[in-house]
């Protein structure tokens, strides 16, 4: 409880830090909410037109894929809110810098997943949990759906930690990270529409081994009553054991660093 | 003095197209300094084409479906030939551009006898060279592996248009990353967010690197027709796949034009003001 506490306290002193250091660049703000909300319309308007030329996908109506987009939108703003340290971690290891976190009494992992919120991302996800409540609403779900939507939206969180995790190892043992995690946030917009509109083995490979219709299908699925038991308890099994090879991964990465550039 | 339009040593032609060549190449050998980094950029490319490929392939499973205009065929050559062009349009160096001005770097730049505008464009020649070398190869794989219907373009017309159009993108492009990274001389801090908005965001979108602009309302794709972004990918296919006409692409090809030289007269306009309010910090 007490390690927690601490924890609970440092975190909130880093997500000061980043606070107070972005305060100081309102416009550049400015121009980040603007894009990202851009992203969010012209990204909308391809599913909406999409849907308009299809009529329907693998069985869904409208209202049910633009919810599966929001879901989207939702769980990839709660990744970089969360995780958006991971994207500056190479020049962390480059300039030798990791080496005081490597030094401070504090969990390696946790300075380096946590140590830096995205603030834009924190305004864009309050937005698109208001979209969200909204248009979650059209679809009538019951309060067991929404608890599990709810509870599988955290599910989602640790396989995005997981995913972090993945990189910032990959990052230490070959010095690359801006591209993996581009192309982790390319394969997860995969997830704008639902898993189940692909083909096998394609369907497969993205609901298990890379589990992108866990994270992104599963939730909308469990809101609308769609998702069955089964697939459930298999999504909390995956995210575990994700997460648990993502930390033998990160212990196995950090043997391998040589404070080469220190 | 800063404001000098061109930093140009006067020596022979051939001279100064060694020095550019010179520079090419250096550029060219500066890209497989961080092998892996070029490796992921490049595996990233293809996953994108792998996920576009399945997206449509979807879409358009039933070989008689025509949507926005677009046949099975068409529609997996739209995704084929966006690989292609992407690396050969949008692949750039002249993203720096951006952060050596607002860590002055800028500086040591201008003191040597070179052209700041030529530096930059063989330097982003250098990368597309490369670029067009993967994108080649992968494509050639992809298509192996994947073995779609692609749409074979036979008449000469449209095959010398896409060149042409391509040829014409690069020259775009290149002034539209050059105008958004002078942002950063009013902005230091701010050069990455600017690009983040026009080139990750609005160029992306709008130049048909996302998805097809035929799914627009024809309204929206009117307005499309006017705006330089559509130029850099979109109008090149839709000439290689025939869906312009000889009107249409005499239309484009004015409008392209047009924006070219409006964008290389703003570009200078910006350069030289930029340079008045450079103040080399970082330095």
């Amino acid at each position: 409880m007490k390690k927690l506490k601490k924890y609970l306290v440092v975190w909130g002193l880093m997500i000061r830090n980043v606070l107070s250091a972005n305060l100081n660049k309102k416009v550049g703000f400015l121009i980040f909410f603007i894009g990202k909300m851009l992203r969010f319309v012209l990204a909308g308007l391809f599913v909406f037109y999409t849907l308009q030329g299809t009529k329907s996908l693998a069985g869904y109506d409208t209202d049910q894929v633009i919810f599966f987009y929001l879901t989207y939108m939702l769980i990839d703003a709660l990744g970089q809110v969360f995780f958006r340290n991971v994207y500056s971690f190479r020049q962390i290891v480059v300039t030798g810098s990791f080496d005081l976190i490597l030094s401070k009494p504090v969990n390696t992992l946790f300075r380096v997943l946590l140590g830096g919120m995205d603030i834009i991302d924190m305004g864009t996800t309050i937005f698109f949990l208001g979209t969200v409540v909204w248009w979650g609403a059209r679809l009538s779900p019951n309060s067991a759906g929404i608890i599990l939507y709810s509870l599988l939206i955290f599910n989602s969180l640790i396989i995005i930690a997981a995913f972090h995790i993945l990189v910032v190892a990959l990052g230490i043992i070959t010095l690359e990270i801006d591209h993996t995690i581009m192309i982790y946030r390319d394969i997860e917009s995969m997830g704008r529409f639902p898993i189940d509109i692909y083909k096998e083995p394609i369907k497969s490979i993205f609901t298990f081994i890379i589990p992108i219709g866990i994270m992104l299908t599963v939730p909308a699925k469990a809101l609308m009553g769609l998702a069955t038991a089964q697939v459930i308890v298999v999504s909390f099994i995956v995210s575990g054991v994700l997460l648990f090879l993502s930390i033998k991964f990160w212990g196995f990465a950090l043997k391998r660093y040589t404070s080469a550039s220190s | 003095m800063w404001s000098e339009r061109f930093l140009v040593v006067k020596k022979n032609p051939s001279m100064k197209l060694q020095k550019y060549l010179m520079i090419l190449k250096i550029s060219f050998l500066q890209e497989f300094a961080y092998r892996f980094n070029f490796v992921m950029w490049r595996v990233r490319n293809v996953i994108q084409v792998f996920i576009a490929f399945y997206f449509w392939d979807t879409l358009f499973a039933d070989p008689g479906k025509v949507i926005f205009g677009y046949d099975r065929a068409k529609i997996l050559t739209y995704v084929f030939a966006i690989l292609f062009i992407r690396s050969i349009v949008l692949s750039a160096r002249a993203v720096d551009i951006a952060g050596q001005i607002s860590n002055g770097e800028l500086s040591n730049l201008l003191l040597k006898p070179v052209n700041f505008f030529k530096y930059w464009f063989a330097r982003d020649l250098s990368s597309k060279a490369l670029n067009v070398v993967f994108a080649f190869i992968e494509t050639f794989l992809l298509y192996l592996l994947l073995r779609p219907p692609i749409f074979l373009q036979t008449t000469l017309i449209n095959l010398i248009g896409a060149i042409v159009f391509v040829l014409l993108a690069i020259l775009l492009f290149y002034f539209l990353l050059f105008i958004t990274n002078m942002v950063a001389f009013w902005m230091p801090e701010n050069g990455w967010a600017a690009q983040f908005l026009i080139i990750g965001i609005v160029t992306e979108f709008f130049s048909g690197g996302v998805f097809p602009l035929n799914i627009f309302p024809e309204g929206a794709q009117v307005v499309f027709g006017y705006l330089p972004f559509q130029y850099l990918l979109y109008f090149p296919v839709q000439v290689y796949l025939g869906n312009v006409a000889g009107a249409e692409i005499t239309r484009g090809f004015v409008v392209v034009v047009g924006w070219i030289v409006a964008l290389y007269f703003l570009t200078t306009k910006i350069w030289l003001r930029g340079l008045k309010n450079y103040a080399s910090e970082g330095r």
